[in-house]
């Protein structure tokens, strides 16, 4: 009898267990499923570029500062966003993100477009000290990315694991991560022409932080910052009035 | 660690000493990538618990009696941890708090600017803080509802000690620079690996402990932790999935992508918000409360629908995070209705608990803890009143990217999670110390006039600064253009900044004030009730050594 | 048949709205399922006794 009895409060134990889980579990599954087909649906974008590796790095930088929890990076469909910061964000732009960095907290201002509204110098004064450019800013001071080398050597790694998972990387790209990290932060090096080569002929090659004797992580992080908005031209072309959603039905 | 019996303390010296080898092929493996520096903690952290689990390997053997007795000492443990977590959070919350007001408090230092110190405050107070709290008093409350011993003594350690590891190199980690960048669930894959690990173990614990009841009916309180339990396990794994550089790197990408990502890490995150900051939290409510009110909870019945109300309409309102972006619309529009629809459940909790106190009012009055209790309820009312309204469209057009949201968000952790965590811990402590009471009502009441204060100057504040900084944001001159520039709108927030950092301060003062009462409760031995306790010769000096101080 | 975009969107409509009827009517048969009232109302009285250790 208690054996019996026993095992009856185990069963109950395991069916509300399994409650909890189907009940649990269908939200996720209606909302996220058909987005894995969307693709179907939304236009597809011939101009849509790959981050190069330094861009990558800046990726990667800005992520590990933190630079999310205060900057948001996607325009939302409404007038007064796309009067500021320009056109709004599209799905297909943000396609290559692992993670998506639209942020949830603006205490500074949106950076989906950033990329070209200033010069690299103006943003290595202000990552330097954004009290200098902006007087009224609380924005950190970010000094040391100035000095800090950046890791080449962990490039090649870094790109093959977008690759895998999902981001078209070639095999020749992950070879000459390295290379072309160097070349596109240092112009006119025998380095430099693989990186248009590769990345194509809008891919800016620059000397962001000022100096073309080493690679140093600001000059990642700018390059970042300069491509922000600039992968495609689709936002730019599309003509969809803001606050009307491209397509109410995907 | 007094009661581990030898194979026990075998059994989690080989633990012990398995984790310490994979802390040193970490370490090796790693070398100067943060990875290294994790496995060295692990490694430390190791060896300093196989050092305390040793030492008391030579005492007397535990007598058969502890089996007649509920197994406190985890729990005696957690609340040390919760504490402590609870300081470190929120002083790194008032420390973020201050950065936006005067930015040059972080003394120009990477690991102390605002980005990185910013996932340690809300992961301290979530995972250290809530974490600790919920796994303390899931373990007092599956014992004494299920009048069964925790189903082991060995699994209880695993679960705490490990979990407590996580957040130990979780935090530690954002403030080197090692981010996943998803907001809340930011440690890194090793990291996330080990949780998966400890919770499992939490799980199988729980179910088995359950499984000893003496009544078939299992009472909601359990239903809402075994919710809590299972729930998290599934979002954090799928959230978390993720292609390390190597083994011998801490840096992972997410397999996740744009717009797919947006929806899993809010699906997550909005869950997060529900199974640990609510569900297990309402299980406190619906054990600590009824107790400390000495009244049954008003109805049973609507407990459980609101049970599976939450359990269900939860999961669906995640795209309340999205509004206006690139998410296809019908699942924003999908978020929006069962947010709504989300504020029946939410209302019928906070209704019942009050209602529950009717007709004790006069005890509410009297007794701080259980004001903490009724108050929590409130701001739970309150919080999920303002959530499902802002995830109405036009209104989060406003609310959102704001401190609109902030203070939500505070509402509900100040106001509801930390109100009733705190109601919780000076209802258990007395009871797992055996003392009469807490060592001083005044400074319970002096906590909740500090807390409740805090949490106003806090909350209004930045309703206040959100509701400023979004009308500014689309303020339009007569001749169409935008009136204000982003810096215009960041100088109005300067002074909500500092009142805010001021309230946070006033919580913060709460919570060490608690801490030192309930040091003082356990250190006062209550007269005779515990020279009685002696079948456990190693349990006093277990209490004083591990539980931390508040100075820690 | 292929797997569009549509057809699974709708079948997640669909199905998801079945799902939810469905699981409210269960759940409201458990709670006022009048055999479960006498487990209830011991549930709700049960924390309150007093006798502090285990029961077996
Ligand atoms: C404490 C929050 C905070 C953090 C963290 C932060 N920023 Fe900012 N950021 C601001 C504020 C506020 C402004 C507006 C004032 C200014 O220009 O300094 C701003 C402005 C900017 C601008 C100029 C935008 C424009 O349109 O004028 C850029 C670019 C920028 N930040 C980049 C970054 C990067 C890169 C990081 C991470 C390394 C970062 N920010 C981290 C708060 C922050
Ligand atoms: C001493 C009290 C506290 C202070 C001063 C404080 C301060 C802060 C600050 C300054 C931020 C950043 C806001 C921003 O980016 O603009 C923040 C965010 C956050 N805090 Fe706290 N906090 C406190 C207590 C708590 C507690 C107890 C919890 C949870 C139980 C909590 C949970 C969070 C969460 C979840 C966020 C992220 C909000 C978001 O992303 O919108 N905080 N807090
Ligand atoms: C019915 C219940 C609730 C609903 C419908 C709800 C809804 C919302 C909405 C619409 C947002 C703003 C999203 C945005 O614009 O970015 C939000 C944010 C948030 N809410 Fe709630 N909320 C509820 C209850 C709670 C409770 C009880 C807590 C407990 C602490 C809480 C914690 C949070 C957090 C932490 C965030 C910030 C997320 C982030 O941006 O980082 N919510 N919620």
């Amino acid at each position: 009898m208690p054996e019996l009895m026993h095992r009856k409060l185990e069963r109950s134990a395991t069916g509300f267990m399994l409650a909890i889980i189907a009940a649990a579990s269908v939200g996720g599954i209606v909302e996220i499923a058909p987005l894995f087909t969307i693709d179907d649906t939304v236009e597809t974008v011939s101009d849509m570029r790959l981050y190069t590796p330094l861009e990558l790095a800046g990726r990667d930088i800005y992520v590990r500062e933190g630079c999310y929890a205060c900057h948001s990076q996607m325009i939302r469909t409404l007038r007064d966003e796309v009067e500021r910061y320009g056109p709004y964000s599209l799905a297909v732009e943000s396609k290559y993100d692992h993670p998506m960095l639209w942020g949830s907290k603006r205490t500074g201002p949106d950076l989906a477009r950033i990329g070209g509204k200033y010069s690299d110098f103006w943003h290595v004064a202000h990552l330097n000290n954004p009290r200098d450019v902006v007087p009224e800013s609380n924005m950190p001071s970010y000094r040391w990315l100035g000095t800090n080398p950046l890791k080449l050597a962990d490039l090649p790694l870094a790109l093959r694991a977008q690759r895998a998972v999902g981001v078209p990387y070639t095999d020749e790209m992950i070879e000459n991560a390295a290379r072309d990290a160097y070349g596109q932060a240092v112009p006119d090096s025998e380095q430099s022409s693989g990186v248009t080569e590769r990345y194509g002929e809008a891919t800016q090659v620059s000397a962001f932080d000022g100096v073309t004797t080493n690679v140093t992580e600001m000059d990642a992080l700018v390059a970042y910052l300069q491509v922000l908005g600039q992968l495609t031209r689709a936002a730019y072309e599309n003509t969809a009035a803001p606050e009307q959603m491209p397509d109410p039905d995907n | 660690m007094g009661q581990l019996t030898t194979g026990e303390r075998d059994f989690g010296a080989i633990i012990l000493i398995v984790l310490a080898i994979i802390g040193i092929a970490m370490a090796a493996a790693g070398r100067s990538d943060v990875l290294g520096i994790h496995g060295a903690m692990v490694l430390v952290y190791c060896l300093a618990l196989l050092f305390l689990l040793l030492s008391g390997a030579f005492g007397t053997p535990p007598s058969a009696a502890r089996l007649t007795r509920y197994y406190d000492d985890p729990i005696k443990v957690g609340v040390g941890l919760t504490l402590f977590w609870a300081i470190f959070g929120m002083f790194i919350g008032v420390w973020a708090a201050a950065q936006l007001a005067w930015p040059s408090l972080n003394f120009d230092t990477s690991w102390a600017s605002f980005g990185r110190i910013r996932p340690a405050h809300t992961s301290g107070v979530i995972f250290g803080f809530g974490g600790n709290a919920l796994i303390t008093t899931s373990f007092h409350v599956v014992q004494r509802t299920s009048r069964a011993r925790l189903a082991d003594q060995l699994s209880p350690w695993f679960v705490l000690l490990g979990f407590n590891l996580f957040c130990l190199i979780a935090i530690s980690g954002y403030f080197l620079g090692v981010t996943q960048s998803k907001e809340y669930a930011e440690a890194e894959w090793y990291a996330d690996i080990w949780l998966v690990i400890v919770w499992v173990t939490y799980f199988v614990l729980y179910v088995r402990t359950l499984a000893r009841r003496k009544e078939p009916h299992i009472y909601v309180a359990n239903w809402y932790y075994m919710a809590f339990i299972i729930v998290v396990a599934i979002l954090h794994i799928v959230n978390n999935l993720a292609v390390p550089l190597s083994f011998a790197h801490a840096k992972s990408y997410t397999i996740w992508a744009g717009v797919q990502d947006s929806m899993v890490q809010w699906w997550y995150g909005h869950n997060a918000v529900a199974f640990f900051l609510t569900a297990g939290f309402l299980a406190m409510l619906y054990y600590y409360l009824p107790k400390r009110a000495e009244r049954p909870i008003f109805s049973y019945r609507l407990s459980i629908l609101s049970f599976w109300g939450i359990t269900f309409f939860y999961m669906w309102a995640g795209s309340h995070h999205l509004h206006y972006t690139a998410l296809p619309h019908w699942v924003q529009n999908l978020g929006m209705t069962f947010s709504v629809m989300l504020l029946v459940p939410s209302w019928a909790s906070a209704g019942n608990a009050l209602l529950t106190l009717n007709g004790a009012w006069h005890k509410v009055r009297d007794d701080a803890t259980l004001r903490f209790m009724m108050m929590a309820a409130f701001f739970y009312g309150l919080s999920t009143f303002e959530g499902s309204f802002m995830a109405i469209r036009p209104v989060n057009a406003l609310s959102h990217y704001t401190d609109w949201t902030v203070g939500h968000v505070h509402a509900g952790a100040l106001g509801w999670v930390a109100m009733i965590t705190f109601g919780s811990l000076y209802t258990l402590v007395p009871a797992i110390w055996k003392r009469e009471r807490m060592h001083s009502a005044i400074l319970v009441e002096v906590h909740f006039w500090l807390a409740l204060a805090g949490t106003l100057i806090y909350v209004f504040a930045m309703w206040n600064s959100g509701i400023i900084q979004g009308l500014m944001w689309r303020t339009y001159s007569p001749d169409n253009t935008l009136v204000y520039s982003f810096v215009d709108t960041l100088l109005a927030m300067y002074p909500y900044y500092i009142a805010r950092a001021f309230g946070g301060l006033l919580f913060l003062i709460g919570a060490i004030v608690a801490a030192y009462n309930i040091w003082m409760t356990v250190r006062t031995p209550a007269a005779a009730t515990l020279a009685l306790d002696d079948d456990s010769p190693g349990d006093e000096r277990q209490i004083s050594g591990a539980t931390p101080t508040p100075a820690e | 048949m292929a797997l569009t975009h549509e057809t699974l969107l709708e079948g997640a409509k669909l199905w998801g709205l079945f799902y939810l009827m469905g699981f409210s009517i269960c759940v409201l048969i458990y709670t006022f399922l009048p055999s479960n009232r006498e487990r209830f109302e011991r549930a709700e009285r049960e924390i309150f006794d007093e006798d502090d250790g285990p029961w077996k």
